[in-house]
């Protein structure tokens, strides 16, 4: 796999379908392409949140802490974003991300990502756009919620 | 230093002066000689004078002298010497007039040298004087004197000092000689012409060293300001931070260049005068020959002088003015280096400068241990406002002891520690240990029984290790092995300057007052202490990154093959084999740089280092062997592509270029050039754009920037390519890479490298902090940790301690302190840089390592003063002290004891 194929992976992924390929492929090569073994973790909940991760290739689970032990919240696939939350708001990590399967992610370190966002206000518009679609979304499963 | 210089040169070298000036005494016959057989060769062979009563021979060398008259006339003979015919004289007298010239050239020489040793040795005594007087200023000189001022001063303004001082007697005895031998002559020849070159001489004389009396003023002027400028340099350097956080970048430059204006000035004027001296002088010294001419040869014409005479005369007369002019010039530089030695003199004056006499007496006291009673009494010290800071306190505590000198938030506390740490100078009362007054101990007893650690902690440039060791190296205490002629002329010359006779090279640290076998057992101690104060983990990183010389440590080298080969078994074994891809001379490695890949090897001189390689020729001709020259140059193309692609729009300086990018922010521009250029003409290059593209590939890491420009054939290529580029390097003999060899140590790489012998990767996750903890557990298992450590030792703390974190600064201060051992430690804010959970640590540390010694410690409140064995404290200028009643770590002292010195106890 090569900066070509990681630019289409990020791409695919909604904060980032609007940027400038140039800069997507800043993006791509500014961060790095790690692989993960089944099992291994991404991150811990709790931990401090350094940077975020585009999966490439493979699965991992995302669990979360409880009293009774760690359950499992969700599943990510191929070109999900995880751990960008934790970079934009300075946040400690809120859930575990493991690899289910060997595993590739491109790594995002917060420091560059955010010096990118500060350079380029494309690159902000488009976060911003989609946390506030995200928003949106949310709002509207509230309003769901209760009125069901 | 006397205040005159010709005194001081006289004191230190008489008798160097006198024996040259005695040679050049004897030099004079030869030179008179030399002087007058121009004239026999003229009027003897030539004219034939010694053959005019019809002698066919004539006598040459013939030596002896007519007795004047009162002794009864006649002449003594000493050598009857040769008959010889007219040319045979002819050519005797030339062969003697050439002899002469070549003895007239080994005085000079001989005398030339002497001279400049002379004036060597003069200017070592006195720069070690001056620097021995650096030593000696006060405190309150200290506040004014400027470093890179006085540096100037011992470096460059002393120089045209020394260069003097050779010429200081010596000159004007030779050249006055040399000008008063060829005046005698030619008032032999003549006595009008004699006269009248004495009368231009005298006027030379009297008018010239008057024009150069402003001379001499603005060379002052230019002195002082060049000092001052280059000590404004210094200035800026030192706190350009400062300059940068208030942009006073401009007004500095302004500074700088009025300053520069200035110097300007002061030398146009100095020109401006300089040489309408010199054309004054030059004009009187032709005027003599003008009178030579114009009256010898009208004389010459009348018949009163002959013409071998005229001739001997201009000839004397072209030696004459060459010494005058010098001796001239001798004058004005005498005066010239007297105002240099007076201005040095005055920064340097007696009362900025501390008694000589204090180091004298040392002798006399017993080095005994700081015991018993510490009496402070009536001190008084104010602030420079007048204010008393302490004002009649008094104060008693038996030591040893471990005292708390509790802050008020004044300069109290801290002062009362400089005093006790003598530190401090101005202070009125007395300070007593036992019977001996504090202020009264010599300074080698100070330097070794009590340490002081500030706020500052001053490092100097060198290793951990030699800032450790500062404090143990008071004197010589064994000889190393020198050669004994060697050792004797440096001796010989130390003391013929007043220099110090010890060797740098000798053994100068005393193990035993650490209690130390060897250099080993001392590092051990020294490793011992870093890891108590918590510097363990710094220490141990700065072994990782240190090289090791095999031939330094051979056993060692040897021990890190053996940790090497056992940190890939542990990695083969624990399923870590992904994580490190070692280096094999037969594989490519993804993980390193493509330079890396065919040397290789580590470069070790400069030409083979980054981007450099790319202009050797030997590396290129290598290249150019194995026909990757053309794929090197399409990789540099398509990266320039790419990184004038996506680096596009960043500012220049952006951090992400200098993290990231291939290509610098100010060389963008050029590869667009060159990008540009390819595509218009047609895939042609030329050739420096050839070889700009050339480095860029030579920094590439498959693994890390996925550009896919390496496939498997191109790799096998590569790595074929590392033999013809060794091969190549091996022929010439350069001695410029070291090449990796699974066996030995590469001496140009870092330990950590040496280790792992191979490339984390880039493409596991979190691999670099497993590979760091497999490494530390090897390290650990094979017993190699402390000597990793001690290589950390050797690292550089650079200029001031700056490539150290402050936290690492005061370690190191405080180490330094505790190593030698002090009967009586003051810490004095060398804590500031750690939080208070580390200073807490650190506290209870100094507690421990002080039972037995005295530790005086400034506390910003009392929070920490509670194991204490005294607490002191500050009010209305006086000290009261607290005599803690339970000490923490004796909970089981009675209180009944409360009042009694602990001293006994503790001891």
């Amino acid at each position: 796999m090569t900066l070509e194929a990681e630019v289409q992976s990020l791409r695919q992924v909604p904060m980032f379908k609007e940027i400038d390929p140039a800069r997507l492929k800043l993006l791509a090569f500014t961060s790095e392409r790690v692989q993960f073994a089944g099992g291994q973790r991404f991150f811990s909940q709790g931990d401090h949140s350094d940077a975020a991760y585009v999966i490439l290739e493979g699965r991992a689970h995302v669990l979360l802490n409880t009293p009774g032990g760690e359950i499992q919240v969700a599943e990510l696939g191929g070109n999900a974003l995880v751990g960008e939350m934790g970079i934009l708001s300075d946040t400690p990590r809120s859930a575990t991300i493991m690899a289910t399967e060997p595993t590739t992610a491109l790594r995002i370190d917060k420091r560059v990502f955010l010096e990118l966002l500060a350079q380029f206000p494309q690159m902000s518009l488009a976060v911003m756009r989609e946390l506030a679609q995200r928003l949106e979304r949310t709002n509207a499963q509230l309003v769901a919620q209760s009125s069901s | 230093m006397d205040k005159s210089l010709f005194r001081y040169i006289w004191k230190h070298s008489r008798r160097d002066q006198l024996f040259v000036c005695a040679i050049v005494l004897i030099s004079q016959p030869f030179y008179f000689m030399s002087l007058d057989l121009p004239r026999q060769i003229v009027n003897q062979a030539i004219q034939g004078e010694a053959f005019m009563q019809g002698n066919l021979t004539a006598p040459f060398l013939r030596i002896g002298f007519d007795l004047p008259e009162w002794l009864g006339g006649g002449s003594v003979r000493i050598f009857e010497g040769f008959e010889l015919g007219r040319v045979g004289l002819l050519l005797g007298l030339s062969c003697l007039f050439l002899a002469f010239v070549v003895i007239n050239g080994l005085f000079k020489y001989w005398i030339n040298v002497s001279k400049g040793v002379l004036g060597e040795r003069m200017l070592r005594r006195m720069r070690f004087d001056l620097f021995a007087m650096v030593l000696r200023f006060t405190p309150d000189a200290l506040r004014n004197v400027k470093s890179s001022e006085t540096a100037t001063i011992i470096k460059d303004e002393v120089e045209p000092i020394g260069g003097f001082i050779g010429d200081a007697f010596i000159t004007p005895i030779f050249l006055g000689m040399q000008a008063t031998t060829a005046l005698f002559f030619i008032m032999v020849q003549n006595i009008w012409l004699g006269l009248m070159a004495l009368a231009v001489i005298a006027v030379q004389f009297t008018i010239i060293p008057r024009l150069r009396r402003e001379l001499l003023r603005l060379g002052k002027q230019r002195q002082l300001a060049s000092r001052q400028f280059a000590g404004r340099i210094a200035e800026v350097l030192d706190g350009v931070e400062v300059v940068h956080v208030h942009n006073a970048a401009d007004w500095e430059k302004a500074e700088i260049g009025h300053r520069l204006y200035k110097l300007f000035d002061i030398r146009l004027r100095i020109y401006n005068r300089k040489f309408i001296v010199k054309f004054i002088n030059n004009f009187l010294a032709q005027l003599t020959p003008f009178f030579f001419y114009a009256i010898g040869g009208y004389f010459a014409l009348r018949g009163t002088l002959n013409i071998g005479q005229l001739v001997a005369v201009i000839n004397a007369y072209r030696e004459l003015p060459p010494p005058l002019k010098e001796l001239i010039d001798w004058d004005q530089q005498r005066l010239d280096v007297q105002v240099k030695y007076d201005q040095v003199t005055q920064h340097f004056a007696e009362e900025r400068l501390a008694p000589l006499a204090a180091a004298r007496e040392a002798a006399e006291d017993k080095d005994r241990p700081l015991t018993g009673p510490l009496v402070g009494d009536d001190i008084r010290v104010s602030d420079s406002h007048g204010g008393m800071i302490l004002e009649g306190a008094s104060f008693s505590i038996d030591l040893p002891a471990r005292v708390a000198v509790i802050s008020n938030g004044g300069a109290a506390a801290s002062t009362l520690a400089r005093i006790v740490a003598r530190r401090q100078q101005g202070f009125g009362g007395q300070v007593r240990i036992g019977d001996r007054d504090l202020m009264r101990l010599p300074a080698s007893v100070v330097g070794r029984r009590i340490a002081y650690a500030g706020i500052d902690p001053i490092l100097f440039p060198g290793s951990i290790r030699d800032n450790l060791i500062y404090g143990l190296r008071s004197k010589p205490l064994g000889r190393t092995e020198e050669d004994q002629r060697e050792a004797e002329r440096r001796i010989r010359e130390a003391l013929r300057t007043g220099n110090p006779i010890e060797n740098i090279a000798d053994q100068w640290i005393d193990y035993e007052r650490v209690g130390a076998r060897d250099e080993q057992d001392l590092d051990r101690i020294l490793v011992d202490l870093l890891n108590r104060i918590g510097m363990s983990e710094e220490i141990y990183l700065f072994g990782l990154a240190a090289r090791i010389d095999p031939d330094r440590y051979p056993a060692l080298a040897e021990r890190l093959v053996e940790a090497r080969q056992r940190l890939h078994e542990t990695f083969q074994s624990n399923d870590m084999a992904d994580l490190v891809e070692p280096f094999d001379a037969e594989r490519y490695n993804d993980q390193a740089t493509i330079a890396e890949n065919l040397l290789f090897g580590v470069p070790v001189a400069e030409e083979f280092m980054g981007r450099n390689l790319a202009q050797n020729t030997q590396f290129r001709s290598a290249i150019d062997r194995a026909k990757l020259t053309d794929d090197l140059v399409r990789m540099g193309l398509q990266i320039a592509e790419t990184m004038t692609e996506i680096f596009e729009g960043l500012p220049p300086g952006h951090s992400l270029f200098e993290q990231f990018s291939f290509i610098g922010a100010d060389e963008l521009t050029d590869f667009q050039v060159i990008l540009r250029r390819h595509a218009k003409e047609n895939g042609d290059l030329r050739r420096e754009d050839r070889i700009r593209l050339l480095s860029l590939p030579l920094a590439y890491i498959e693994a890390r920037h996925r550009l896919a420009l390496l496939d498997d054939e191109l790799k096998s290529r590569l790595v074929e390519a590392r033999r013809i580029v060794r091969a190549t390097l091996d022929k010439t003999g350069t001695a410029g890479v070291e090449f990796y060899d699974p066996d030995r140590i590469c001496a140009a790489a870092p330990l950590r490298d040496n280790l792992l012998f191979g490339r984390v990767s880039y493409r596991v996750a979190n691999a670099r902090a497993r590979v760091a903890e497999a490494m530390a557990a090897v390290i650990h298992d094979l017993g190699l940790l402390e000597d990793v450590k001690r290589l950390g030792l050797d690292h550089q703390v650079g200029t001031a301690g700056r490539l150290l974190s402050a936290r690492e600064r005061a370690s190191v201060n405080l180490v330094r302190c505790l190593v030698k051992k002090p009967d009586f430690l003051v810490i004095d804010g060398a804590l500031a840089p750690f939080d208070e959970a580390r200073s807490q640590q650190m506290t209870e540390l100094l507690l421990e390592l002080f039972r037995q010694q005295s530790l005086f410690m400034v506390l910003p409140n009392d929070r920490q003063a509670g194991p204490f064995d005294v607490q002191m404290r500050f009010r209305d200028g006086q000290i009261i002290t607290d005599k803690a009643a339970k000490p923490a770590s004796q909970a089981n002292r009675p209180d009944t004891q409360a009042a009694r010195p602990i001293a006994g106890e503790v001891a």
